[in-house]
């Protein structure tokens, strides 16, 4: 009895999911998944002031249908023109492959990298993959979004885990994560820009700044 | 500070205290480092733990292996001038020993030891002398307080001497070779030194029968223990940058050369301890890159008589005059300027990095970072003696980058933990005490690559 009441229950809690998501137009974010490098370290941290890495699948993100990946291809300057490793383009390429050759490496301390959407766009959500080989905490992680290409005017920032402001961008509120193979979703709630920029400062490892890949999920501004 | 060094050092602070040492035969290998390192960090000024630094402990491994260079003046009688002036070059310049000369580890002082026990072995042997038989006994005890492998080595030098007699020497009568009362005292040096050092000067004599059940413990470990390597691992860890490709080619050139000619040189005895020990390393599972070090002994030499052989030719073909000459020279400079850049790179660069290969499960720079949060975040909190509460089932090298603190505890993941002012647990811990967390900031800190631990400081307000 209660079995078949659960079971109801969960299908009645997807409908109306469902009905809500249609009703606001709006679609489960699909992207591709690299291939998980690692096991271990992430393990439940059901702490409540901890971000929990995501060991199963991430439940769906909804985003307004039509929402595309703006920042593939697209043009990408950074503070570190001559990378340790890699190329600038390898940010955005669509390779989210945690092995040698997928990532670009940027020098020590300090640094951002910056994606021109091109157009200024609604962004609904960001996913950002620095390090997914071993388990890695980057430090000082903010991500911004402004029309500016310099962003001297300051941007809106969508991420912060810069507790300490050491970037001196205002000290963020955003938890600290574990890197892993399904990235870190970054919910943009619509915010408008034609550059998002991705500040780092090192990581649990070394000094370095890796990308492996970025995502700018929006929709080009009417 | 690698977690071996830091457990290491743990033991000489123990020590500092007052405690006894005591031989553990899971782990920690033998007493011989400590015996060392205790009596220069007390003339360095160190009283506690806390006052111990790096530089302090990594003198006696760098000590040790000034040792193995200088020891190469008195292994030139047996192994010739110029290959003994190359060798101990390579031991002074080039990346792996000094890399690992100065890892506060037992591997540079083993090394030295081994030499040693080679060098006034054959002297015993050659010239029946007691003295050298006494120092050959000597070596053969610190090998084995050093670390459990020695058994190993002492395998691969009895085979190679078995097989040096019978290839080498035809199996030809050694007269006067054994000298009963030389050997007798040599083996009752060799007793005399191991119970001493491994009972702590007789303070702890459980240590004999504990070294028994080591030989199992070691064993088991043998199989990998998450250690496991392939085969060729160690040729690709002395092949590795230009400098170790030119060297290990120049050493094969030499070891070829030995074995061809089946001379009766010292060298063909250092060719077959070589092939044993690289049979034996090879073959055990379990490899970590500082037991290379264990190999650059024949690497050295051999590429010195592959040098000296090559500096020779003129003699037998006088035509090539000053062509061989020249090419020894540039060749000299070609393998100088790539040493001291591999060196440079892998030593002084790149100490820690994980593209380094010498550097193995290294603690990252970015724990160095973890005691000055806790003082800053501290001094933030006007709090004088924070308190600080480690739960983790493996907590090095956390130890020794917490040695300043006054207190800490360090608790299994589990157990009842004290209130503390600063909590550190590892990733797995942290579940387990989440109300005890609940108004704490986690800050994440790397101690091994792909191994983090949480620091729970108080949130900021």
């Amino acid at each position: 009895m209660i079995k078949i009441l659960v079971k109801n229950l969960a299908v009645l809690t997807a409908l109306l999911v469902s009905i809500a998501a249609i009703a606001q137009d709006k679609v489960p974010l699909k992207t591709k998944l690299p291939p998980p490098l690692f096991v271990g370290t992430p393990v439940p941290l059901n702490v409540t002031n901890l971000e929990r890495p995501t060991k199963a699948k991430r439940p769906d993100f909804l985003v307004p249908a039509g929402t595309l990946n703006l920042a593939k291809n697209k043009k990408v300057t950074a503070s570190d023109n001559n990378p340790i490793v890699g190329t600038l383009d390898m940010i955005n390429d669509g390779d989210k492959d945690g092995n040698e050759g997928s990532w670009v490496e940027l020098g020590p301390g300090k640094q951002w990298a910056q994606i021109d959407l091109a157009k200024s766009s609604n962004i609904y959500a960001v996913l950002l993959w620095h390090f997914h080989a071993q388990a890695r905490v980057y430090r000082d992680v903010v991500v911004q979004v402004s029309d500016d290409p310099t962003f001297r005017a300051g941007g809106t920032t969508i991420f912060n885990s810069d507790f300490h402001n050491e970037l001196g961008l205002g000290a963020g509120k955003d938890l600290n994560y574990v890197e892993t193979y399904q990235g870190k979703l970054i919910d943009a709630k619509g915010v408008k820009g034609r550059y998002v920029r991705f500040y780092s400062n090192g990581n649990t490892a070394n000094k370095l700044n890796d990308y492996i890949e970025a995502e700018v999920w929006g929709k080009p501004a009417v | 500070m690698h977690t071996d060094e830091a457990v290491n050092a743990y033991i000489v602070g123990q020590l500092l205290a007052g405690e006894t040492y005591t031989y553990d035969p899971k782990d920690r290998h033998g007493p011989a480092l400590t015996a060392l390192a205790l009596p220069l960090a007390k003339i360095q000024g160190a009283k506690t733990f806390s006052d111990l630094t790096e530089s302090e402990l990594r003198l006696t491994t760098v000590l040790a292996g000034m040792v193995t260079i200088l020891l190469f003046g008195a292994a030139v009688e047996m192994f010739g001038f110029l290959p003994c002036l190359i060798a101990a070059l390579l031991f002074a310049c080039a990346p792996l020993p000094v890399y690992y000369d100065r890892y506060f580890i037992h591997e540079s002082l083993f090394a030295a030891a081994t030499f040693g026990l080679i060098l006034t072995g054959w002297r015993a042997c050659k010239r029946h002398s007691t003295i050298q038989a006494l120092l050959a006994a000597a070596c053969a005890a610190l090998v084995l307080t050093c670390k459990e492998t020695a058994v190993l080595h002492f395998f691969a030098l009895a085979a190679a001497a078995i097989v040096f007699w019978l290839w080498n020497l035809r199996g030809k009568r050694l007269v006067g070779l054994w000298r009963p009362i030389a050997a007798l005292v040599a083996a009752a040096v060799f007793l005399l030194l191991s119970v001493m050092l491994f009972t702590w000067f007789g303070s702890n004599w459980k240590a004999l029968p504990d070294l028994l059940h080591a030989a199992p413990n070691f064993l088991a470990r043998a199989g990998g223990e998450g250690h496991q390597k392939p085969f060729w691992y160690y040729a690709q860890l002395l092949t590795g940058g230009w400098s170790g490709r030119l060297i290990c080619g120049l050493a094969c050139v030499g070891f070829i050369q030995t074995v061809r000619r089946r001379s009766p040189s010292p060298y063909g005895f250092l060719a077959f301890y070589a092939l044993f020990l690289a049979a034996i390393y090879n073959l055990i599972p379990y490899k970590t890159p500082w037991l290379a070090l264990n190999f650059w002994l024949p690497v050295a030499l051999f590429a010195g008589l592959a040098i000296e052989s090559l500096w020779r030719v003129p003699k037998t073909y006088p035509a090539l005059g000053i062509a061989i000459p020249a090419l020894c020279v540039l060749m000299g400079a070609v393998a100088a300027v790539l040493i001291a850049h591999d060196t440079h790179q892998r030593v002084f660069v790149h100490p820690a990095d994980e593209t380094n290969p010498y550097a193995y499960a290294q603690t990252p720079e970015d724990l160095l970072g973890l005691p000055t949060e806790v003082e800053k975040l501290a001094l933030q909190d006007s709090v004088a003696t924070p308190r600080i509460a480690v739960i983790a089932s493996d907590p090095w090298p956390l130890p020794w980058y917490l040695r300043h603190f006054s207190k800490v505890g360090f608790w299994q993941p589990g157990q009842r933990v004290e209130r503390a002012d600063f909590y550190i647990t590892s990733t797995e811990a942290a579940d387990q005490y989440r109300d005890q967390l609940q108004d704490f900031h986690p800050d994440f800190f790397g101690v091994r690559p792909g191994v983090l631990v949480v620091l729970w400081s108080p949130a900021l307000k």
